[in-house]
């Protein structure tokens, strides 16, 4: 029998539970609760309950949440990118959230409070926010849509020189939308009777992400912010092109932060467009410095900032409504 | 003020679950008893009810269940629904395309929804002892919006999108013959153009077996005989669930569509006896004065009614009560209406009852026959001088009396006549 506490070279991944032995009954308990989830899903529960490694809670979660959800939209489930919303990509109402949570708690033997559920809106935010419950670790930031009002609010770059139309950005990462409309002025020459949108730019786009998630979204220190105007572009390898992009192609760009230390904040990057790989950018790095930030955060004209308690957004992710 | 009528029906009952089966067995008079498996244990002293066939609603989990494949609900239509409101939600889409009702018809401002059903005991039992047991964290969250007294039209407005006026009712068995009357009236006001009306029972061990504690159920154990109104030996009634909807509309929406009706609801009365919590005054006062109000509000003279669909439910005394009202408005004008009661094929659906017995009506009036109150071997003798027909009779009724009582002395009357 393999040792219930596992070692992890990972490192970060993978932390351990001190677990209680898994009882028959329990078992049988288990697969009752999971009866309509894939043997998978029942499977990776076992395997978490006997042994407390979180490795597993990403399959119990997704097959929990595939369970719910109408089996005419479960294919997106299928080949989700975090970014799959539960509201408006799978039809997910806040009272189903519930049930989903009911059967989380009850699976995973963990407790969830209501405000905790506020701002899961995404398919990546259930297993982060999972994932920090199980490993007791404080709950991540939740996920930030913004508007590209808000993006060309705070970005030092403007258009004609900004490629993104919405972004959403978290914690650990940034998500982006770019649809080439063939008007952008570069594509006249870029090429001749031939636009294909430059390499170059796609990977400005993603450093124009990486901006964004530095001022959105990293992790600073107290009192301080990273100043919008001190953020400039060093370099950047690993970077390979698969995919040739034309007008009417929607970008999707997603970047995730490899390493941050004053002054230099390095990223991985990602275009893709449909299922498509366009671009891969193994290292972009930025520098960065920073500034004392104000008390309150600056108020934006159509802000979709995580809003604080009381005002939400116009769509609030996971309340119960409750009309009786 | 606008005339009303009755243009689209559907049914989920114990004898049958569309419009053609249902009218095969009221002309037939087919019974739609069983012996209850649930009930076929020694301390259960009552064995029958009125079952509802090609449908399993037993298990508390709505997804276990399940319904005749011409009907696809999806899970999160289902998942918080009571028995009853899958069947109500069933003869709700038979009402649609039996009245011929588009998308926008049925959603819109000018289109409403009552209900009446007494709720999911079952459920209401099943949510409660988990909330008890386990804490509120781990219980559904929509247990309640399944289980109370209101399910029914939470459920039925929520999935067809009903934006008109909305309501439950609930007078015990007059609580649906109540939803027929005041949604007539919603129609009869201008306020409502159409309205839906709906009636739901679980009709299982925990809606019926309840009423064993008042000895009202009967403990035939032969199906054939255990509900018998007005006969001298009936012993009690015996329960049944389903649904049924009965679509009523304005006289311009008729003439808008072009549909052509059942008949049309003329109007309607109700009184209360003032007597006792659950046993019906002796003399039926309370049923009398209800259905005087019926003949005063529809204009309709005692002397015109052909048929009159009782709410005699085969108890001892509820039967008696009934005849001796109807003794009282038609006797002392001697005139003698057919009277039957159907709950002798189907059963007492309790808060069905009103709207499942008037969709009857509609129905044999387009039919044209008049359903004969079955298994009467030997009427009672305080029935005597009332025309019980034993057999169907054909022949078309013109002017129809639907009659409804409840708990606490509740009667309502309706009005039907030829549209």
């Amino acid at each position: 029998m393999p040792d219930p506490v596992q070692s992890n070279p990972g490192g970060n991944k993978a932390l351990t539970l001190a677990t209680k032995p898994f009882a028959p009954e329990e078992e049988a308990a288990l697969r009752e609760a999971l009866k309509r989830c894939s043997p998978s899903t029942f499977e990776a529960a076992v395997q978490f309950r006997k042994t407390g490694n979180a490795d597993h809670m990403p399959a119990v979660v997704i097959g929990v949440i595939e369970r719910f959800v109408e089996p005419d939209l479960r294919a997106k489930l299928k080949d989700a990118d975090d970014d799959l919303r539960l509201i408006e990509d799978l039809g997910i109402d806040s009272l189903t959230m519930m049930e989903i949570v009911i059967l989380v708690e009850d699976v995973l033997q963990l407790s969830i409070n209501n405000d905790e559920l506020r701002n899961l809106r995404t398919v990546g935010d259930v297993k982060t926010f999972i994932d920090c419950k199980i490993r007791g670790l404080p709950l991540p930031r939740p996920t930030k849509f913004l508007p590209i009002e808000h993006i060309a609010a705070v970005m030092p770059v403007q258009p004609p020189f900004l490629f993104m139309n919405e972004a959403s950005v978290s914690s650990t990462g940034a998500n982006g939308k770019y649809k080439i409309t063939g008007q952008e002025f570069f594509l006249q020459g870029h090429f001749k009777d031939n636009p294909v949108m430059p390499a170059s730019i796609m990977l400005e786009a993603l450093g124009q992400l990486a901006v964004l998630f530095l001022i959105e979204g990293a992790p600073t220190e107290p009192g301080k912010a990273i100043g919008a105007n001190t953020i400039f572009f060093t370099g950047c390898e690993g970077v390979r092109a698969h995919r040739m992009c034309k007008p009417g192609d929607i970008l999707t760009l997603s970047i995730k932060p490899k390493r941050m230390k004053m002054p230099l904040a390095t990223f991985e990057g990602a275009i893709r467009v449909g299922q498509e790989k366009a671009v891969i950018a193994e290292d972009i790095t930025l520098t960065f410095a920073y500034v004392e930030s104000a008390a309150a955060p600056v108020a934006v004209e159509g802000s979709a900032q995580a809003a604080p308690e009381g005002a939400h957004p116009a769509n609030p992710p996971l309340r119960v409504a409750i009309n009786a | 003020m606008p005339r009303v009528f009755i243009t689209g029906l559907g049914f989920v009952t114990s004898i049958g679950n569309d419009a053609p089966s249902v009218a095969a067995s009221l002309r037939e008079m087919r019974h739609g008893f069983e012996l209850y498996p649930p009930f076929q244990k020694p301390e259960i002293s009552c064995k029958v009810i009125g079952t509802i066939k090609g449908f399993s609603t037993d298990s508390v989990d709505p997804e276990d269940w399940t319904f005749p494949a011409n009907y696809s609900i999806k899970r999160e239509t289902i998942r918080s629904m009571a028995p009853h409101g899958l069947y109500a939600h069933c003869a709700m889409i038979q009402a649609v395309a039996d009245a011929r009702l588009s998308e926008g018809d049925i959603s819109n401002p000018d289109t409403g929804l009552f209900a009446a059903s007494g709720g999911s005991p079952m459920l209401t039992y099943y949510h409660h002892e988990r909330m008890l047991r386990l804490g509120p964290a781990r219980c559904s969250p929509l247990g309640i919006v399944a289980s109370i007294v209101g399910t029914l039209n939470f459920n039925l407005v929520a999935s067809f999108k009903i934006q008109g006026a909305s309501c439950g009712f609930s007078s015990a068995c007059a609580s649906s013959a109540h939803a027929l009357a005041y949604g007539f009236d919603e129609i009869s006001l201008g306020r409502q153009k159409r309205m839906f009306i709906a009636g739901g029972e679980d009709g299982n061990r925990d809606a019926i077996l309840p009423f064993a504690g008042m000895r009202t159920l009967s403990l035939q154990t032969d199906p054939n005989l255990a509900s018998r109104p007005f006969d001298v030996a009936r012993d009690g009634f015996v329960g049944t669930g389903g649904g049924v909807v009965v679509v009523l509309e304005s006289e311009d929406e008729v003439a808008r569509r072009g549909v052509k009706p059942y008949c049309e609801l003329a109007g309607w009365g109700q009184a209360s006896d003032g007597y006792n919590v659950a046993i019906s005054h002796p003399d039926g006062t309370g049923s009398r004065t209800a259905m005087e109000n019926a003949f005063k509000s529809a204009r309709i003279r005692a002397s015109e009614v052909d048929y009159v669909n009782a709410h005699a439910t085969s108890t001892l005394i509820g039967d008696i009560s009934e005849a001796r009202a109807l003794k009282g408005v038609f006797g002392e004008l001697g005139v003698r209406p057919a009277i039957s009661s159907t709950k002798a094929l189907t059963g007492h659906g309790l808060s069905l009852a009103g709207a499942m017995e008037t969709g009857f009506c509609a129905l044999v009036m387009r039919e044209g026959f008049i359903p004969g109150s079955a298994h009467i071997t030997h009427l009672d003798p305080a029935c005597e001088g009332l025309n019980i027909p034993r057999a169907t009779l054909n022949q078309a009724p013109n002017v129809v009396l639907k009659n409804s009582s409840g708990f606490g002395g509740a009667n309502v009357a309706l009005l039907m006549k030829r549209a």
